[in-house]
């Protein structure tokens, strides 16, 4: 299995696991590594230790019974060295240990019958200077050394040498060798069930890790799971809150918060709707009489050329202001539309340039001499709901001909690969940077003494960022007195993009 | 003289309304409570009915439906919301056409008068298996008569006229509502699922009214 580095660093549970799985391998070995090799030691060492006193009892007592078959003759001297060789030899053959008997060299002249090397042993298993000890040493003495074969197999063992007198034939160097197999397979297999029970135990401490964590990690990650949905809007997700313990705890404090917010929350909203409703209503409820003024107004309107002429202006500016005043309507329709998060944008893909051409026709059939317009002769083609982008661009061409002052407008259109950018550019008398911030809030009149023109509802450019919003676009002013202002359209071409890049930047080159 | 049914609770907005009906040559009755429309309506059936949405008694859109239930008439809502719910509630309970308050008057009777306008016209038009008498108003298929609304009619009538021309729901609007700038396009779609819940054997597979994805509408092939 292939966990990487990130996953862990993200997962606390997986964290977890792989450390105490790691810290248990550590310790297991440890433990093991130390149990095997006390108990190699002990089983090899007392192995020897026994090994060595029986053999210097057992030497002693040959060597005994030597002496004291000294005194018989030679036939039955030897019948007894022979008989203690061959029961050697048969001992060994049982035990797993080889005795070798070797004349200690220039010793005596008598003859060396008694010298046995057991035919398969290969005399280098009994090392150069340990022979020179055992001559020098009038103990029994013992050294581990490897049990080597004619036949090139190797035995771990021990040696454990001495010397033997043997009456009329001279001192021989006695030596035992031991191998140790029977006992490194006890430490072999010792060894065998230390690491599995090792693995076993590691195996163990995994899966009770496991169990923990989930015990511990699954109630945080729900907590975190709830939390989660809660931030992305959910009000109504709580945890889940079980027993008495600390999570519980954890889970009953969340939740208490969770209410608190949900109530703090639909108490706003409760109120804002509340205001959005009545904005709506009030807009709704106003359109009847007004419908019947409009008609009422226009049957007026029809006949003035029959009133005398105070009688009619004043049927043209009834007239007029019924038309203000349902325009401000609608446009408060809007807002609360905006508001109440209703308005829906109907998505097709036009003609930008088309659009513009529109707005100015619509606008100012007559005035196009006092604009400057610089778009592309080339369609370009936009993501977008066409019948607000009009109103956008109505709305800044409107304003920039209102703050004007005779000058030239001029409008322009730019694009980048992913995005569009319409800018509206009028050189009269601007405004100021405290005013820059304002400009987009609902109602808000630069120059509260400054004659109007447009009849502007003063909605208008709030309308235009809310519909640029709504295309995920941008809509952004420049002004200084008596410099102009400067504004810029920009929207992303497709649907769903984000503007990346602003082809217009709304600090006028000029 | 053409006889207009306005039903409106807005007395002062319903005396304007027969002021300028009047005005244009129309006879009006006025009815205040959307309860009493129906016994009226048996009593001395309009040309067309002008029905507000808001109503005292029976709302606008049940009245709407009840009047359906025994008359093709013409019928204009009228409602002060033109973004909510009420004018698609208003077209799938039977209404041809809907005026968004306030309106100005010219319109209301530019409106009217596209939906009382009789085209005279002769001769027959064939739509898959159904045959249209121009003369006679009448819809035929397999020897039996369907009985349409007079807007459904005109809607049929245009897409029959020019078989095989796609129409777009703009083109759609403006010959059969008689709407000069563009409009609410759900006009069109409620009026062709009406249209296509009468005369198709299949709403869902339709033979005569075919969509054209993307673009609008078209009439299906004459069949013998």
């Amino acid at each position: 299995m292939f966990i990487s580095k990130l996953k862990i660093q993200q997962s606390l549970g997986l964290r977890v696991l792989v450390t105490n799985i790691a810290i248990a391998t550590i310790a297991v070995s440890i433990i093991g590594l130390t149990v095997y090799s006390r108990v190699s030691t002990t089983v090899i060492n007392e192995k020897i230790a026994i090994s060595k006193v029986e053999t210097r009892n057992a030497l002693e007592l040959t060597q005994g019974h030597f002496n004291i078959s000294r005194f018989q003759d030679d036939t039955e001297l030897q019948k007894v060295v022979t008989d203690f060789l061959t029961s050697v030899r048969e001992d060994g053959s049982l035990s797993g240990r080889e005795t070798v008997l070797l004349r200690i060299p220039n010793t005596s002249n008598v003859r060396d019958i008694y010298q046995t090397v057991p035919t398969l042993l290969s005399l280098d298993s009994i090392p150069k200077d340990f022979r020179e000890n055992v001559l020098k040493s009038d103990e029994v003495i013992e050294i581990r050394s490897d049990i080597k074969y004619t036949n090139g197999a190797v035995n771990p063992g021990f040696i454990i040498g001495g010397k033997l007198q043997i009456p009329r034939s001279g001192t021989y160097e006695i030596y035992y060798l031991f191998n140790l197999n029977s006992q490194y397979q006890t430490i072999n297999s010792i060894a065998w069930s230390l690491s599995l029970f090792g693995l076993l135990l590691v195996l163990l401490i995994a899966f009770s890790t496991r169990f923990l964590i989930r015990q511990v990690v699954s109630p945080v990650k729900a907590a975190a799971e709830v939390a989660e949905k809660f931030t992305a809007g959910d009000l109504t997700s709580r945890m889940e809150v079980r027993g008495e313990d600390e999570l519980a705890s954890l889970g009953r404090s969340f939740n208490e918060m969770a209410l608190s917010i949900q109530q703090q929350i639909s108490k706003l909203q409760n109120l804002s709707q509340l205001q959005q409703r009545f904005v709506s209503d009030v807009s709704h409820e106003l359109r009847t009489p007004l419908t019947t003024m409009r008609m009422a107004s226009e049957i007026i309107f029809d006949q003035r050329a029959t009133f005398d002429p105070a009688l009619a202006r004043s049927a043209e500016l009834l007239i007029n202001q019924i038309d203000r005043f349902e325009l401000l309507l609608s446009d408060l329709l809007e807002v609360s539309r905006f508001d109440a998060n209703e308005a829906l944008l109907d998505f097709t893909n036009f003609d930008m340039t088309a659009v513009i051409r529109k707005t100015i026709d619509y606008l100012h059939p007559a005035k196009l001499d006092s604009f400057e317009i610089n778009i592309p002769t080339n369609p370009v083609m936009v993501d977008g709901d066409p019948r607000r982008i009009e109103r956008i661009l109505r709305n800044l061409v409107a304003n920039a001909i209102d703050h004007s002052e005779g000058k030239t407008v001029r409008i322009e259109l730019a694009e980048s690969e992913h995005e569009v950018a319409v800018a509206v550019r009028d050189f009269g008398l601007g405004f100021n940077e405290s005013d820059a911030a304002k400009l987009f809030d609902r109602f808000w009149r630069a120059d509260p003494s400054r004659a109007r023109t447009s009849g502007g509802t003063g909605l208008g450019l709030s309308i235009a960022l809310e519909d640029a919003k709504l295309h995920q676009g941008e809509l952004l002013a420049w002004g200084k007195p008596n410099l102009g202002a400067h504004f810029v359209l920009t929207l992303p071409k497709r649907r769903g993009d984000l503007i990346q890049t602003h082809p217009i930047y709304v600090i006028p080159n000029d | 003289m053409p006889l207009v049914m306005v039903v409106d609770d807005d007395q002062d907005l319903a005396e304007m309304l027969s002021i300028v009906l009047n005005g244009a040559g129309m006879e009006v009755d006025l009815v205040g409570r959307g309860d009493e429309v129906v016994e009226i309506f048996t009593a001395n059936p309009p040309d067309l009915v002008l029905l507000d949405v808001m109503l005292p008694g029976i709302d606008g859109i049940e009245v709407c439906r009840l009047i359906r239930e025994k008359s093709m008439v013409p019928i204009i809502m009228l409602t002060a919301k033109g973004d909510t719910q009420d004018v698609v509630l208003g077209l799938e309970a039977g209404a041809d056409d809907y005026m968004v308050k306030p309106f100005k008057p010219q319109e209301l009777v530019a409106r009217i008068n596209t939906r009382l306008r009789r085209t005279a016209k002769v001769g027959t038009l064939k739509i898959g298996d159904i045959t249209i008498d121009q003369m006679e108003h009448t819809i035929t298929r397999a020897g039996k008569m369907i009985p349409l609304t007079r807007l459904e009619f005109d809607l049929l009538v245009a897409l029959a006229k020019e078989p095989g021309r796609v129409f777009t729901r703009e083109a759609l609007l403006s010959e059969v509502w008689g709407y000069q700038h563009a409009a609410d396009t759900r006009l069109v779609n409620v009026h062709v699922q009406r249209l296509r819940s009468k005369i198709e054997s299949d709403a869902e597979n339709p033979e005569h009214v075919l969509t054209v994805r993307g673009v609008g509408y078209k009439a299906g092939p004459a069949k013998e």
